[in-house]
């Protein structure tokens, strides 16, 4: 499987390149019919607003998947084992997501990551942890 | 707080049960699918979509990002709706641990959920021709606790995924048999926290103070009226007519003269709207407003106290002057009560 990584490539504080989109209602149809995830409070303006909510927003496994793909796209996709969120906010529509990840330990041919989505003010999104495999030096 | 039941012996005895039979996927790993995730995410990635360059990767094939792994599961709208319409005709489908568990914290006053948490292991890419199975179940479930959201109770459910070859599948095969045979593929655990609505630790964020009026020479007078807990009315002091909202001059004479009455604040709800959209913060929604006509003789546009539903065309009210900052009070009309 290929890993993107090696052990004498990647040290404790490296960071992935910044992955940044913005969230469109069109993202959220999108991924509504790709995920399977029909929920109204994504795509039904009514009826979010009918929920006391200001607009509609981003599932949270949206949120997920695109620091997924920062993920997969920094250690590659066969070497992602573990990947773990909070959902800490919401998010909403046009706002511009960022992603932030960090090597926090190496451990043998084990890397941990810590990673984040902010939107443009800086509030999280999700936080959370993977795991990803590394390959030999 | 209203009394809820104490549900904890009941929910303690579903964890660890399977929510549900082990579930097919409704279709194998696929290029059509794959492509509207990564269109979706805006990932592109070419190991997901390009033959060749998967393979270039060190790939068998195309692969499936690794997050989409629950999508392949989703049973996707048809299903809700057939459920929906199910429980709208008295045919609720019950008995699965997790329905038995979800109506058991709406019992319990937790009527609103948030997920909270998804962990998810791989243990292997999924790739084309992959069908999936998955067992779901209850791994565990907290004890009440006070959260910033409100009171409730985390649920955290685990899948398990395990793939066969598509052409595995065939009728002669249940889907526990199929699993039985299938690789583990991966695990997701997803954590949800129903909660009592209102029953938040976080007070609410202070609300911003309501529109300033434009005060001018002709209005100055109703609003330091209302600041003196008056609702001060103009009149015409050459025909008498009274006229609000206040004007230079006098809709009946003509006449620029004018002082003001202190309106006793009763009369009648003529008409009244109830403003939905668009919503300022300074107010609070449901927001109702009636057209008064006074028993001085004009009308008045104000706020009315308490729910739309609570009005009716007719109804006879009182005015009370609320005061909302230093700045501004204002008459908000209450249903007149007999004892006056």
């Amino acid at each position: 499987m290929p890993l993107n990584l090696t052990t004498a490539t990647v040290a404790v504080g490296d960071q992935a390149p910044v992955l940044t989109h913005t969230l469109s209602r069109t993202d959220l149809v999108r991924y509504a019919g790709a995920s399977g995830d029909y929920n109204p409070m994504h795509h039904d303006e009514p009826k979010a607003v009918a929920a006391r909510q200001p607009s509609v927003f981003g599932h949270g496994m949206l949120s997920m998947g695109i620091v997924g793909t920062a993920l997969t796209h920094y250690v590659g996709v066969g070497a992602l084992q573990t990947f773990s969120v909070r959902f800490a906010r919401q998010t909403w529509p046009g706002e511009e997501l960022s992603t932030e990840i960090t090597v926090t330990a190496i451990d043998g041919n084990v890397a941990t990551l810590e990673v984040k989505l902010r939107n443009g003010d800086g509030e999280e999104k999700v936080v959370g942890q993977a795991t990803a495999l590394l390959g030999a030096a | 707080m209203a009394d809820f039941p104490d549900h904890s012996g009941a929910l303690a005895a579903l964890v660890g049960q399977s929510s549900g039979p082990i579930e097919l996927s409704p279709d194998p790993v696929n290029t059509a699918m794959i492509r509207h995730w990564v269109e979706a995410m805006g990932d592109t990635n070419p190991v997901y979509t390009d033959h060749d360059a998967a393979v270039a990767a060190g790939y068998p094939g195309i692969v499936a990002p690794a997050t989409m792994l629950q999508a392949w599961i989703m049973r996707g709208l048809k299903h809700t709706l057939d459920l929906e319409a199910a429980r709208a005709a008295g045919n609720a489908p019950k008995g699965d641990a997790n329905s038995q568990m979800m109506a058991l914290f709406d019992e319990e006053g937790r009527t609103s959920v948030v997920a909270t948490n998804c962990d998810q292991e791989y243990f292997r890419p999924l790739v084309l021709g992959d069908r999936l199975l998955v067992k779901s179940s209850i791994e565990s479930i907290s004890d009440p606790k006070q959260t910033g959201l409100g009171h409730g109770r985390f649920a955290t459910s685990l899948m398990e995924f395990f793939a066969v070859p598509n052409d595995a599948v065939t009728k002669d095969l249940t889907n526990e048999q199929l699993a039985e045979r299938g690789a583990l593929v991966g695990t997701m655990r997803f954590r949800i926290l129903k909660f009592r609505p209102g029953t938040g630790a976080v007070a609410p964020k202070a609300k911003p103070p309501r529109p300033r009026p434009a005060i001018t020479q002709d209005n100055a007078f109703y609003f330091e009226g209302t600041l003196a807990g008056e609702l001060r009315i103009q009149r015409c002091t050459d025909c008498g007519a009274l006229r609000h909202p206040p004007l230079p001059a006098c809709g009946k004479c003509a006449s620029l003269n004018w002082d003001y009455v202190v309106s006793e604040g009763r009369g009648e709800l003529l008409s009244m709207v109830v403003n939905h959209f668009p919503q300022v913060p300074a107010f609070d929604y449901p927001l109702p407003i009636g057209l008064i006509a006074l028993d001085e003789g004009t009308r008045i546009v104000a706020n009315l106290a308490g729910e739309p539903g609570d009005w009716t065309i007719g109804d006879r009210v009182v005015a009370e002057i609320v005061r909302f900052d230093d700045e501004l009070a204002l008459p908000v009309f209450h249903h007149e009560t007999k004892e006056a």
